[in-house]
């Protein structure tokens, strides 16, 4: 079984022989410094050059690391191509927004559409189709930084979220401006080849919205975004989503994504009793993967697999520091791990 | 009299929880029109307010978009107090430097911490985000602080918290101030790990935390 096979046949809900193991890419950063070095691909300059780009992202799937290809390695590159000022970072720390081009939520009319033609947007497109050349059986996921996370890469998060109080009907038209955004980006990386959709949203968290506003300002433009794309996807649609989601679990019963991500807070175990209808992915603590033992993320790897997770991957974005011999090995458990429960 | 005061407590403190700053500065105005003890105002009015706000994010009854709305009524009720505030009482407060540490930009946690912190009666000076570990020793050094309080979201920055703490001897400051730290990925083994003196897991424990560093507790 090829690993795009896999992870199709998972996301279908159908039987496979063992759970995938993947990092979806963007805000869930896939890249370490061992394979920035061995590649000679590495940050900042990989994060506006398509072809360091494609080659570290591939780079981590060609040194037993995750079973799939995941681009970019932030998630500054949609609130970049709207206006934010970004600081691409150094070798080991990601790109992060500098500067608002928002100082009031009345001026979002001034927020630019994401232009595909130039870029680092552009870049990423590139490094997809670079990668599809590569023509290998493995998941080339489409990352979108969801769109309350734009949102608040746009203006000073506080005025954000309190307009959703004191102003719902701006934050719903910034909202469905963001959204049309990142759907045509969206679907411009899946034309280029991309076969796995992935939403990432930190900041639109149950636990920071809590279930109302949750219901009102994230699901719909969430689900805007699966329903709009789910049909070029070919393996299939997958949410991350930070934070305790222990108060919305109902919430996140409606959203139409194939899988559920989820970090290292949420217990695994609730959300596959609370959501038995979604495939629940996660949840290896980034902390541990950077500073444990390879033996106990072997364990914290297949607890996560016990707690019932059909596909494995890290609580977050992995730290760039974080030793290869840790991820390695939690591939491994994913290898010897029988769906039964079994392991061999 | 009195039952005219303590209407006007009950309606600051529920002025905060109703998130009605306007409502806040109002009833602020007549407090002070009616020449009762502004040093009340605070802490029996707004910060009541704002420590039952703190309980109903604890309940999981209001959320960060609630918590926000709450602090700007407290701080346009405070800006009504404070010019009739006397000096005095300025005086007691315990400095606290608070920020976020050098890397990260996530700070809504941080002002929280802060708005608490001022409702424990700390005077706290924000560094605000991306704040190199240096500043905050420098920082608390000027200023004669009595606590660090350090944030981060984010598991790769979170060794700048560490490296705020081995700073101190070469400032002065080792034993003489205190540091706690917070946020996403900070645990209380964590804290311990780096030697710091506290951990807090939201805004109002961090306050509660802060206060009991500075009693000696």
């Amino acid at each position: 079984m090829t690993p795009k096979e896999r992870l199709k046949l998972t996301l279908a809900k159908k039987s496979v022989d063992r759970p995938p193991f993947i990092c979806l890419g963007g805000m869930m950063n896939t890249a370490v410094e061992e394979v920035m070095d061995i590649t000679e691909n590495k940050w900042p300059e990989a994060h506006s050059n398509a072809e360091l780009m494609a080659g570290l992202a591939a780079g981590i799937y060609e040194q037993g690391g995750f079973e799939n290809f995941g681009v970019p390695f932030c998630m500054t590159v949609e609130a970049e191509a709207m206006g934010a000022k970004v600081f691409l970072g150094t070798k080991i720390n990601e790109p992060r927004v500098t500067s608002y081009p928002l100082q009031s939520m009345k001026d979002w009319m001034k927020l630019k559409r994401i232009n595909p033609e130039g870029g680092r947007v552009k870049v990423v497109l590139d490094a997809i189709k670079i990668l599809r050349n590569k023509n290998l059986q493995v998941p080339l996921v489409a990352n979108l930084v969801g769109p309350i996370s734009v949102a608040t890469s746009l203006i000073e998060p506080t005025m954000f979220y309190k307009d959703m109080h004191k102003n719902p009907q701006i934050v719903h038209k910034m909202m469905t401006f963001i959204t049309e955004n990142l759907i045509s980006f969206g679907k411009t990386q899946l034309e280029a080849g991309a076969n796995v959709l992935a939403v990432s949203e930190p900041s639109g968290t149950g636990e920071i919205l809590g279930p109302v506003l949750f219901r009102e300002f994230s699901t719909p433009y969430l689900n805007k975004i699966v329903e709009a794309l789910r049909d070029y996807a070919e393996i299939g649609t997958i949410i991350h989503i930070c934070g305790r989601l222990k108060n919305v679990y109902r919430e996140l019963e409606d959203i139409k994504s194939d899988a559920i991500s989820v970090d290292g807070i949420t217990s695994i175990k609730k959300m596959v009793k609370n959501l038995p209808g979604k495939i629940i992915m996660g949840n290896i603590s980034t902390f541990a993967l950077e500073y444990e033992s390879p033996m106990r993320v072997k364990n914290m790897a297949e607890n996560c697999l016990l707690d019932g997770a059909k596909i494995l991957a890290p609580a977050c974005g992995i730290g760039p520091r974080t030793p290869l011999v840790n991820i390695q090995i939690a591939l491994e458990a994913a290898k010897k791990y029988e769906l039964n429960g079994v392991q061999r | 009299m009195v039952d005219a005061k303590e209407a006007l407590l009950r309606d600051l403190s529920d002025s905060i929880v109703e998130m009605d700053e306007e409502k806040a500065v109002k009833t602020a105005r007549i407090y002070i029109e009616h020449n009762y003890e502004p040093y009340e105002a605070i802490a029996s009015g707004l910060a009541h307010g704002m420590g039952r706000a703190g309980k109903l994010y604890e309940e999981e009854e209001y959320y960060i978009p609630e918590l926000l709305m709450c602090s700007d009524a407290l701080y346009s009720g405070m800006d009504v107090i404070k010019p009739h505030l006397s000096k005095t009482v300025g005086e007691e407060k315990h400095k606290a430097v608070i920020g976020v540490v050098e890397g990260d930009t996530h700070d809504i946690g941080k002002n929280l911490v802060k708005i608490m912190m001022e409702t424990e009666n700390f005077d706290v000076v924000d560094l605000g985000r991306d704040v190199p570990p240096v500043e905050f020793v420098k920082t608390a050094k000027e200023i004669g602080a009595s606590i660090i309080a350090l944030s981060t979201l984010m598991t790769t920055t979170m060794d700048g918290m560490e490296q705020v703490i081995k700073l101190l001897p070469e400032y002065g400051l080792e034993g003489k101030v205190k540091v706690m730290v917070g946020g996403g990925p900070i645990s209380l083994s964590y804290a311990k790990k780096i030697g710091a003196d506290g951990y807090a897991q939201d805004a109002l424990k961090a306050a509660r935390l802060a206060r009991s560093l500075v009693q000696g507790g």
